[in-house]
């Protein structure tokens, strides 16, 4: 066939195939059939050679504008066809139904708590260390100074396992342990379950968690006690809050303080929440008694320390709005869900 | 007042302070608000302040080291050395107006009417009561309690007896020393022995309750009977009331220890008992014996002399501190004269001083100053802990700041999140029957010997019960679907009477996946769990094994073995009959696994192996086997060929129904093939791929669909 009506065939087919097509694969299917290697254009191009030297020039140039023509016709088709999917599946699409859950859990507040805890006194270089629950009478009050048959016994109404066992009433019982087996300078920190015999109400539980915490070197000063606990209360409860501590008196600490931040209820004001004083009671700490020291073999002219301890479920009423202590192990979804 | 039993209280108990009456010691210029701030900033924490008849009642909290600050001239003390003022004590001389048996029987207040045969007395046991004083207070008239004695001890919340009794109370709550005032005309044989009870000795005390006295409970006796179990409570039969006419009034110290347990075994605590326990000021009790009788004879009456028994032996404290020693440890800077000066106001001598060494003598009523380091706090608590710079400590910061369980711990709680689990935490004390509901799975059992009940009485030997209780909480609740898991301690008795407390998991599912706009509402199987716990576990690289077992609280039970390292749990649907114990209407699946021997083999650290370069070829296929063959051996039966080119062995599928042979299924796996060197060639594939069908049909007598 002459070339150039070849040509002009080629041309019309392209026409009329770009006209019926409506999707973005037949288009290709197109691109393919005139554009390809082995497209229709391309075989007209591969039998230049065949024709007559006068009609190659003018063959070869008509083809490749062809070409460029072809290219520029998809490409617009192509822009139209997606422009119009895109704005079908945008109308067929509602936004407002409910997504498809990845199915991400909770972990427990007091979990959370504990984690927050540990988490600022682990910047800090402290370590986590653990021990048992049920401990023998010597960790859990003999080391700590606390003889039987002292009045200071008394807050130990605890639970007696058998024999010299009891179900530990804090964790202080982790302090001996930790400082038996190391040599200062220690730098602990420790969670855990502990028991006392209290009948279950809204702010009492037999079974809750504290923190405790320790250090022991040979410069450590009162002073540094306070800074470190002040750096503690306002990573946990903010910037804002005020600390203050107040003398008190615990066998295994001398000095012994109780540590009071503002109400963030009321700005210490006073309210509800603190009682109208404007101060809630967090922790107890206080310089390791050396009574205490002597009961792990420490050096007590050499060293010293400071220890600190709080419970969790306080803290979490305090942080998280919980008026009920009970609330922590009903496990409620409804009320384990709101905490992340 | 009581004792406090909530918090790190230590024995504190609450003690009340009238404003009006501290004034009666001290020139103060502070307000009730004033005083109240600064008691607690120094260690007698104020808890609420109220309006009482123009007087201004606190309640303070008294820590179980400080008896001395258990009456007012004691509080008085603290308050002079917190506002640096004079303490005014009162005169405890009886004045020499008052007619005294020795010498005269005539006195201002005109004739004494009775005439007495001596008292005697006697301690039996010098180790329970080293002191015992009593006197003779002689024609009283007992009326009832009025005017300023009344108003004050009923402002600190005591009931007004009479006015004898009243004035009793009131030097207790001045000056911390407990008295007890006898009937005379009441005690037999004109005697009083201090002497421990017999067993089975009864006394019927104020309070009008008989009680059973037992061998080493000490007792005021007279010749015939108990009249008093010393410090506790006095008895019924002597006291004092409207027809008596005299007195015989007991002031003593009695051992702290003997008080402490006898008043445990009675389960009495009084205003007496405890003071006693925590140690009464020796300094104080013949003082307050001339305070009273002085009080008690001011409207007429003799005073008998003191009749003394034993002897109380003082043994001054006295204590070195360098106060640079004391500042450099407090990291607070303190300094030689204002020290002194408050060793000064809190009662202390301070008997010499060269340049900033100080010898202290520490005054008996307070023993609980020891060492240098007691005086430490003492010189810190007036100085006030609100002055102390806060400063921070030389660090040492651990390398080693998680051990490697906590780790192992703390990813899988948050795997455990991420796969839609929510955590729980339930009571470590269960009872007896909950412990023992689940049979075959728990070791010697640990009980508690003083339960707060029964419901709490045994340390609970697994996590079902916890958990199935959650389940049945929110069940009630209406909340039907449930992922939940637990971390919790399980604990045994070890045969050499130790104990085992072993970190563990336990896992439920109930109810649905609920639907959403890709899938309908799904029931939560056996898988659903299985799979949490295969792909948890597989990030810390531990693998498990799971074949079925038998188990009475289980239906289609598994055991769970940690790849090559034995049994560490079970797995399976809790049967109906332990549902219906809960309450619980719906399935249950449910898991427990022991973490401790997970730690083992879990790694933390991540090792990366290079990304293959080369693409593996896939092929699947079916297999028909009896509806028996469990998956897992046609799995293995690949596997141990342990063929080089063999990468993967995945399920797709397992179909039994339509075109299957009763008793049979259908399993359809697919398997990878390559190497990492190269890609293979098809004729390897296909040689490699009829080596597994061939090793299937061989071992497991399957055929290929």
């Amino acid at each position: 066939m002459d070339p150039a009506k070849l040509l002009e065939e080629i041309s019309k087919d392209f026409g009329l195939s770009l006209e019926s097509c409506n999707d973005i694969r037949r288009l290709e299917e197109i691109r393919t059939d005139y554009l390809g290697r082995k497209g229709k254009l391309n075989l007209v191009l591969k039998d230049i050679p065949s024709f007559a030297p006068e009609e190659r020039k003018e063959v070869g140039s008509r083809a490749n504008l062809l070409k460029d023509d072809f290219s520029i016709r998809l490409d617009a088709l192509k822009f139209e066809l997606e422009k119009k999917l895109k704005s079908e599946t945008t109308g067929s699409l509602d936004v407002t139904l409910p997504g498809v859950e990845p199915g991400i859990g909770t972990r427990h507040p007091l979990t959370l708590t504990i984690n927050r805890i540990c988490d600022i006194f682990v910047s800090l270089g402290f370590e986590i260390a653990e021990g048992p629950e049920i401990e023998s009478e010597f960790y859990n009050f003999e080391a700590l100074n606390i003889p039987l048959d002292h009045p200071s016994r008394d807050a130990f109404d605890t639970f007696y396992v058998k024999g010299k066992y009891v179900l530990r009433s804090h964790t202080s019982n982790v302090q001996i342990r930790l400082m038996e087996k190391n040599e200062p300078p220690v730098q602990a920190i420790m969670p855990g379950r502990v028991y006392r015999p209290d009948a279950v109400d809204a702010s009492h539980s037999f079974m809750f968690h504290q923190v405790e915490g320790l250090l022991v070197s040979e410069t450590v000063r009162f002073s540094d006690l306070k800074g470190i606990l002040m750096n503690f209360c306002k990573s946990m409860f903010g910037p804002d809050i005020k600390m203050r501590m107040r003398p008190h008196f615990f066998p295994f600490t001398e000095p012994s303080v109780e540590v009071d931040i503002s109400c963030a209820n009321c700005a210490g004001v006073g309210c509800r929440v603190c009682s109208g004083n404007g101060w809630l009671e967090i922790l107890g700490a206080g310089m390791v008694n050396p009574k205490v020291f002597e009961a792990v073999k420490y050096d007590t002219s050499k060293y010293r320390g400071f220890a600190f301890g709080m419970g969790v479920e306080r803290i979490a009423m305090l942080l998280y709005g919980i008026e009920d202590i009970r609330l922590f192990y009903e496990n409620d979804v409804r009320f384990l869900r709101q905490f992340a | 007042m009581a004792a406090r039993n909530d918090g790190n209280c230590f024995g504190a108990v609450i003690m009340k302070l009238s404003y009006n009456w501290i004034k009666d010691y001290l020139d103060l210029a502070a307000t009730p608000d004033e005083l109240a701030r600064a008691l607690t900033m120094s260690g007698s924490e104020v808890g609420c302040v109220e309006d009482k008849d123009g007087d201004k009642i606190m309640e303070l909290e008294i820590t179980s080291n400080r008896p001395d600050c258990l009456n007012i001239i004691g509080l008085a003390r603290e308050a002079s050395a917190v506002f640096d003022i004079d303490l005014k004590l009162p005169d405890f001389a009886i004045p020499k107006k008052v007619p005294s048996f020795a010498k005269a029987s005539e006195g201002r207040h005109g004739p004494l009417s009775i005439v007495h045969s001596p008292i005697s007395c006697l301690i039996q046991d010098p180790n329970l009561c080293p002191y015992y004083t009593a006197r003779v207070i002689s024609g009283v008239k007992v009326l009832p309690g009025s005017g300023k004695v009344k108003k004050l001890i009923e402002a600190l919340g005591m009931r007004s007896v009479n006015n004898i009794v009243d004035i009793t109370n009131f030097c207790l709550m001045e000056l911390g020393q407990p008295l007890h005032a006898f009937d005379l005309d009441k005690i037999e044989g004109g005697k009083i022995i201090v002497r421990v009870a017999k067993e089975g000795e009864k006394i019927v005390t104020i309070d009008g309750v008989e009680r059973e006295l037992h061998e080493g409970m000490l007792v005021i006796a007279d010749a015939q009977k108990p009249v008093a179990i010393a410090g506790v409570m006095g008895g019924l039969g002597t006291e004092v009331t409207d027809a008596t006419k005299n007195i015989l009034l007991e002031s003593a110290y009695f051992n702290p220890l003997s008080v402490r347990r006898t008043a445990r075994k009675l389960a009495i605590s009084t205003d007496s008992s405890y003071r006693f326990e925590r140690g009464v000021d020796k300094g104080m009790i013949v003082n307050s014996s001339n305070r009273a009788a002085t009080m008690m004879t001011a409207g007429g009456g003799g005073i008998g002399a003191l009749i003394e028994c034993g002897e109380l032996k003082v043994k001054p404290v006295e204590i070195n501190v360098g106060v640079g020693a004391m500042a450099r440890i407090l990291g607070v800077p303190l300094e030689v004269g204002s020290v002194k000066k408050v060793f000064t106001r809190l009662g202390m001598t301070v008997c010499a001083s060269k340049a900033d060494q100080l010898t202290v003598r520490v005054p008996g009523f307070r023993e609980d100053i020891k060492t240098a380091t007691d005086l430490g706090e003492e010189a810190l608590r007036i100085y006030g802990y609100e002055k102390v710079p806060a400063t921070m400590p030389d660090i040492f910061p651990s390398t080693v700041r998680k051990g490697h369980s906590r780790l192992v711990k703390e990813r899988l709680t948050e795997l455990l999140v991420s796969s839609g689990l929510s955590e729980i935490i339930t009571y470590s004390l269960i009872k007896e029957a909950a412990s023992d509901r689940f049979s075959g799975i728990t070791g010697n059992k640990v009980s508690l010997m003083n339960p707060l009940s029964e419901d709490q009485k045994f340390l609970t030997p697994h996590l079902l019960d916890g958990m199935l209780k959650a389940v049945s909480f929110n069940l009630n609740r209406k909340t039907k679907d449930l992922g939940l898991f637990e971390i919790g301690k399980i604990y045994s008795e070890r045969p050499d009477g130790s104990y085992d407390e072993i970190d563990t998991l336990c896992l439920a599912f109930t109810g649905s996946r609920p639907a959403n706009v890709a899938e309908g509402a799904r029931e939560f199987g056996f898988y659903d769990l299985k799979g949490v716990i295969e792909n948890v576990l597989s990030r810390v690289r531990v693998e498990i094994d799971l074949a079925g077992k038998d188990m009475d609280f289980l239906s289609g039970g598994a055991e769970i073995s940690l790849r090559g390292k034995g049994p560490a749990g079970f797995i399976g649907e809790v049967t109906k009959n332990i549902l219906s114990q809960y309450d619980i209407e719906q399935k249950v699946f449910i898991l427990q696994i022991r973490l401790q021997d997970i730690y083992r083999t879990a790694a933390i650290k991540s090792v990366h192996n290079p990304i293959p370069r080369f693409p593996f070829s896939e092929r699947d296929i079916s297999i028909l086997c009896p509806a028996g063959t469990e998956y897992g051996s046609v799995r293995a039966s690949i596997m141990d060929l342990a063929d080089d080119l063999v990468r993967s062995v995945d399920f797709l599928d397992v179909y039994s129904g339509d075109n299957i042979p009763k008793g049979m299924k259908s399993v359809t796996i697919s398997i990878q093939y390559g190497l990492s060197s190269r890609t293979l060639e098809a004729d390897e594939i296909e040689k490699a791929h009829l080596k597994v069908k061939s090793a299937l049909s061989s071992r497991l007598g399957v055929s290929f669909r």
